[in-house]
């Protein structure tokens, strides 16, 4: 793991045109950033062509980092950014297709791929979620990040993540329909 | 319900309590709060067991070789997005550039604009319900009608008097009724087929100056809207697609 201030060394290492440096940054955050896209948009190809643009972003706005939040953070910001990009462009839709350059031989991938699938049902309630919500709880509940940190990457107040987190959590409840009030 | 009630809720359902007393007192005086706190625990349940989602060694390898073979584009301020996106921005260009002036030549800039860019936040729920249908879905996202004075600050009033007067249920009873609803046999064939259906179900139902966010909520029983103005109170409303009534309001 990369202390912060070596990350912020990496990142000035890429405005100065380092690749070893930009492989470095990616390396450490491509896994968490294809993740946060694949649970946002429900769809690997686009969640693959998310994390490229968000990594091309990196590069090309690597100077614009003033280190006032992780780089993490703000690596999170820009892919969220780039999935609400990608969300206008075409509605969400909840299904796991097999990428072109999955390997037919390697079995390996495949299982990779079909065990990182949420359930379908699941997949549904998110995409049926508003942008807004589905982002807190997506961040929140499926990346594991605290709620101060949710509220550093959408940039808005604590109270609002915790509101738009129970909220969103609350709509997924209803649209699961699997309420026991007995 | 108070709001720090909720954090509770939340809090309890999350296991993030030093003392759970008061949460518990709470559970056990209000049968909402109980409501409300099954939902919490049951999401939190299902979701912290989610597989993780990884990229496979080959897709890693694509996505570096890719990335750099666009970093080696001399187009380097090509916007973000599929090669298909990329060359539909190159069409605009070609196409204002001639028509502004008429003789032009030598290479286009291409200019992004997208929010990404900046790595500002720019949230665009508003656009959602602006998409074009896609092949094979069984129906687009469409806006709503906008009022004849247009969206302004009363959009968020009118939305909420329109819910009281339409009487929508507590958050208990929405969900058992979406539980059962969804349990039962007999599922409802969607009612509202087309643009000019869902503005008069939205009518009905007293809104104004909303956009539906998702169609075919709940098995296509109710209409998902929020208000147009994001700045506003951003209540979630639920409209049953058959009677087009308030059922539920989210707040």
């Amino acid at each position: 793991m990369i202390s912060p201030g070596n990350e912020a060394a990496l990142i000035a290492r890429v405005v100065s045109g380092d690749r070893g440096a930009f492989d470095t940054v990616m390396s450490a955050h491509q896994d968490r950033v294809f993740s946060v896209c694949l649970r946002i948009l429900g769809d690997r190809e686009r969640a693959l062509d998310a994390t490229q643009d968000t990594f091309l972003t990196v590069f090309r706005k690597a100077g614009q980092f003033e280190g006032r939040s992780a780089v993490g953070t703000w690596i999170y910001r820009i892919a969220v950014n780039v999935c609400y990009d990608q969300i206008r462009r075409a509605k969400r839709r909840p299904s796991v297709p097999i990428p072109d350059h999955v390997d037919p031989s390697d079995p390996a991938a495949e299982a990779a791929i079909e065990s990182a699938a949420l359930r379908p049902e699941i997949e549904l309630a998110l995409s049926a979620l508003p942008a807004d919500f589905r982002n807190a709880v997506v961040l929140s509940d499926l990346e594991g990040l605290s709620l101060p940190q949710v509220a550093e990457v959408l940039e808005i107040p604590i109270g609002t993540v915790k509101s738009r987190v129970f909220r969103g959590r609350r709509l997924l409840a209803l649209q699961l329909g699997n309420q026991n009030t007995s | 319900m108070h709001k720090h009630d909720l954090d509770l809720i939340a809090a309890l359902a999350e296991g993030s309590l030093d003392d759970e007393t008061e949460a518990r007192a709470l559970l056990e005086s209000c049968e909402e709060c109980q409501a409300e706190y099954r939902s919490q625990l049951e999401i939190l349940t299902i979701l912290s067991s989610a597989p993780p989602a990884e990229m496979t060694e080959l897709e890693k390898a694509a996505l570096h070789r890719d990335l750099w073979t666009e970093l080696r584009n001399p187009s380097t301020n090509a916007p973000t997005g599929p090669a298909w996106y990329r060359w539909s921005y190159v069409a605009a260009g070609l196409f204002v550039i001639v028509g502004l002036v008429g003789v032009l030549s030598g290479q286009l800039g291409l200019g992004s604009g997208d929010s990404a860019e900046s790595g500002e936040i720019t949230e665009t729920t508003s656009d959602l319900a602006t998409f074009s249908a896609d092949e094979g879905s069984e129906a687009p996202l469409l806006d709503a009608a906008p009022a004849a004075d247009g969206a302004d600050a009363e959009s968020a009033p009118t939305t909420t008097m329109a819910a009281e007067e339409a009487g929508p249920l507590p958050y208990a009873e929405f969900a058992e009724q979406a539980r059962i609803a969804r349990e039962s046999s007999q599922r409802s064939a969607p009612t509202l087929s087309s643009k000019e259906d869902i503005d008069h179900c939205l009518e009905e139902a007293g809104l104004t100056d909303v956009k539906v966010v998702e169609e075919l909520v709940l098995d296509q029983r109710y209409l998902l809207v929020m208000p147009l103005d994001e700045t506003s109170e951003q209540t979630v409303t639920f409209i049953a697609m058959e009677t087009c009534e308030i059922v539920y309001v989210d707040e």
